[in-house]
């Protein structure tokens, strides 16, 4: 796609829709210093569930500040998958130009724009048609540098009958504890392919982040979509955007939050279903603490025959300082459609916490118990192994409780 | 064992229970009659110290501790346990984890697997969150799991057995029954079914909140089957006159 300079720079002189308005001055562009491999990198990673001590055994991409410092495919799928830094990719296939900046607009907000015009890094990876790789790929988005913006562009093809299972971990390192991550993310997921994609993300209270993220499925296609999000955030605004295309296609979008400090987020979800039989999900389940402020939206369009759709958004309030706002919102243009929504937003329950106590629990760990459970990632589908480490990683997170 | 004595009960300023005395003994097995609304789950609520049940006179002893002024958690550390009627449905906290949570602070050990195993508790069951979607049985029997994986000395079933299926009943009733063998228990029910296997040594029935009658388990469910409640009622009339 051909991006229009001009109208760029003018879409970034305009304050921000939706979140806080950041000031993108207040950032440096690029880091002092390159980054090398450092063992410390390894811990924080971690923590966002990518494990880069199996670099070697596993397909991996790294990008720290703004250059990928690790990229490798595993040996045994070098034939199946295609990993490289974006520029790289633009470079060796010119058809790529069609599939960037397509389920996104450049033009949607100054972040989006400054992506356009400045952005760095990011990553294209491709799953060829027919082939399942039931091992995880992992990737990685760490800033370490203080004060810069990380400005990334990812595109994912998941090819006709392909699979696979991305897990992608976003944070910061504790050298950087305020910066900006800006993510544009395009998956295409074709005719009857699968796709399981969980991002973890763990930033910190002077962190800001806006992702944009756009999909596309088509005939048949299946997308497991996971988001979450542990700790504190300074700012938080995300709208990721999905296109049913496709006949039968089914998307699941997962949300798993849990907020503390003086958290802002503004998380939205967003499907049209354009191909008949699409079926919809998307699903929040939120704890909310101290003064944080989550708003969730969704919104499911129908327009085709036999569409069904469901937004459920929970919220377990644990401070009378937090906010949680849920946003549903359905529009059907198709009789035999069936969009629905269920929103339940409080504090824990007391008949839960009796049943439990009733059992010999003592109140601070039926407490603890909800909390977790609150947090539920079965429906993220993950496969075992990968379950283990993501409710390590969420155990961790709440350690409080 | 348990001891009631002029239990006063309300919720929310209406009074449920009134004047309610009961006493059962050490390996002993009550039953529990009484029709629907009459104050049966009441009581097994604030002999457990549900919050909401409040005493407004009255004392409960338990083996020989007076309880009243106890938090449900304690009750439980002495040795009570209930199988709920209406038990709560808790999102992402798995049965599994929950039974081997149980099981471990009694040192159940793999006690807790022959529990599973005898009450046909599948894996599905297992790895679903407690009571979320289960089926009217599954709950009944997940409740029993739960209940006996505290190992208590004293159990009070509420309707263990309503909405359980022929097979699954003389399931429950061979593992309640062995899992009692030694120990007390007030059994709610509305069905003779069950209390072939637990065979009660005295039996009680509540009209209005409270207990209007005592005596042969057999001899008071026969007359309850063929005559109904209103046979009691009228005692209860003649009992107040
Ligand atoms: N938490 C509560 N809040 C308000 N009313 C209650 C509450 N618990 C019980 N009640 C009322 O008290 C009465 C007795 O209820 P309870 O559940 O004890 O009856 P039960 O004998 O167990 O009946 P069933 O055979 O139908 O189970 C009913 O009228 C019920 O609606
Ligand atoms: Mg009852």
């Amino acid at each position: 796609m051909q991006l229009d300079e001009e109208r760029l720079r003018e879409v970034l002189r305009k304050p921000a829709p939706l979140g806080l308005d950041i000031d993108l001055q207040e950032f440096k562009q690029a880091p002092e210093q390159r980054v090398e491999y450092y063992e410390d990198l390894a811990q924080a990673s971690l923590e966002v569930g990518v494990d880069l001590d199996k670099r070697s055994k596993l397909t991996t991409f790294l990008q720290v500040d703004h250059e990928a410092i690790y990229k490798a495919v595993q040996k045994q799928f070098e034939k199946d998958i295609e990993l490289m830094t974006l520029e790289e990719a633009l470079e060796k296939y010119e058809w790529l130009r069609e599939y960037v900046w397509r389920l996104r607009s450049p033009y949607e907000d100054k972040y989006s724009a400054f992506n356009a015009l400045h952005g760095k890094g990011g990553y294209f990876l491709r799953i060829r048609e027919g082939r399942r790789i039931h091992l995880p790929i992992q990737t990685c988005f760490l800033t370490y540098s203080p004060e810069i913006v990380q400005n990334v562009h990812n595109v994912i093809m998941v090819e006709p009958d392909a699979e696979a299972y991305i897990i992608t971990g976003c944070t910061a390192h504790k050298k950087a504890p305020k910066g900006l991550h800006i993510g544009v993310t395009e998956i295409y997921v074709k005719r009857s392919a699968k796709l399981n994609y969980t991002m973890i993300h763990k930033w910190g209270p002077s962190f800001h982040v806006r992702p944009r993220t756009g999909i596309l499925l088509e005939d048949g296609a299946e997308l497991v979509y996971n988001y979450i999000t542990l700790g504190s955030v300074a700012s938080f605004q995300s709208q990721p955007s999905a296109r049913l295309a496709g006949e039968g296609a089914t998307l699941s979008m997962n949300n798993v939050v849990y907020l503390e400090r003086s958290s802002d987020m503004d998380l939205w979800g967003e499907a049209f279903i354009e191909g008949s039989g699409g079926r919809v999900e998307l699903i929040t389940n939120a704890v909310v603490a101290d003064r944080a402020k989550l708003t969730n939206r969704g919104r499911i369009v129908c327009d085709a025959d036999n569409g069904k759709g469901h937004i459920s958004c929970r919220g377990l309030m644990l401070s009378d300082e937090a906010e949680v706002s849920a946003i549903p919102c359905l529009v059907s243009r198709r009789m035999d459609s069936e969009l629905t929504h269920e929103a339940a937003i409080g504090r824990i329950s007391e008949e839960q916490l009796f049943y439990l106590m009733a059992r010999g629990i003592s109140r601070e760990e039926a407490e603890s118990l909800i909390v977790r459970g609150f947090l539920d990632t079965s429906p993220m589908k993950l496969p075992e192994h990968l379950e283990k480490g993501v409710r390590r990683i969420i155990d961790l997170a709440v350690k409080g409780f | 064992m348990l001891r009631i004595e002029n239990l006063h009960v309300e919720v929310g300023g209406k009074l449920l229970l009134r004047e309610v005395n009961l006493e059962v003994g050490e390996g002993e097995v009550h039953v529990l009659f009484g029709p629907n609304g009459s104050g049966k789950s009441s009581l097994a609520m604030a002999v457990i110290g549900h919050p909401s049940y409040k005493l407004v006179e009255g004392r409960i002893f338990f083996k020989g501790v007076d309880i009243t002024e106890k938090p449900v958690h304690e009750r439980v550390k002495l040795g009570i346990g209930v199988v709920f009627q209406n038990p709560p449905r808790i999102y992402g906290v798995k049965l599994k984890d929950l039974l081997n949570k149980l099981a471990g602070e009694r040192e159940l050990g793999d006690g807790v697997l022959k529990l599973i195993d005898s009450l046909n508790i599948s894996e599905d069951l297992l790895s679903r969150s407690v009571n979320v979607g289960f089926s009217g049985g599954e709950v009944k029997r997940c409740e029993i799991a739960q209940a006996l994986a505290t190992n208590p000395d004293f159990l009070i079933l509420d309707e263990p057995d309503s909405g359980v299926d022929l097979e699954n009943l003389e399931l429950i009733g061979r593992e309640l029954s062995r899992a009692l063998r030694g120990k007390s228990a007030l059994v709610i029910t509305h069905h003779g079914h069950i209390l072939r296997y637990l065979k009660p040594s005295r039996a009680h029935v509540m009209i209005r909140g409270t207990i209007i009658c005592s005596g042969e388990p057999d001899r008071i469910f026969e007359r309850i089957v063929s005559d109904g409640y209103r046979w009691c009622e009228k005692c209860s009339l003649m009992r107040r006159g």
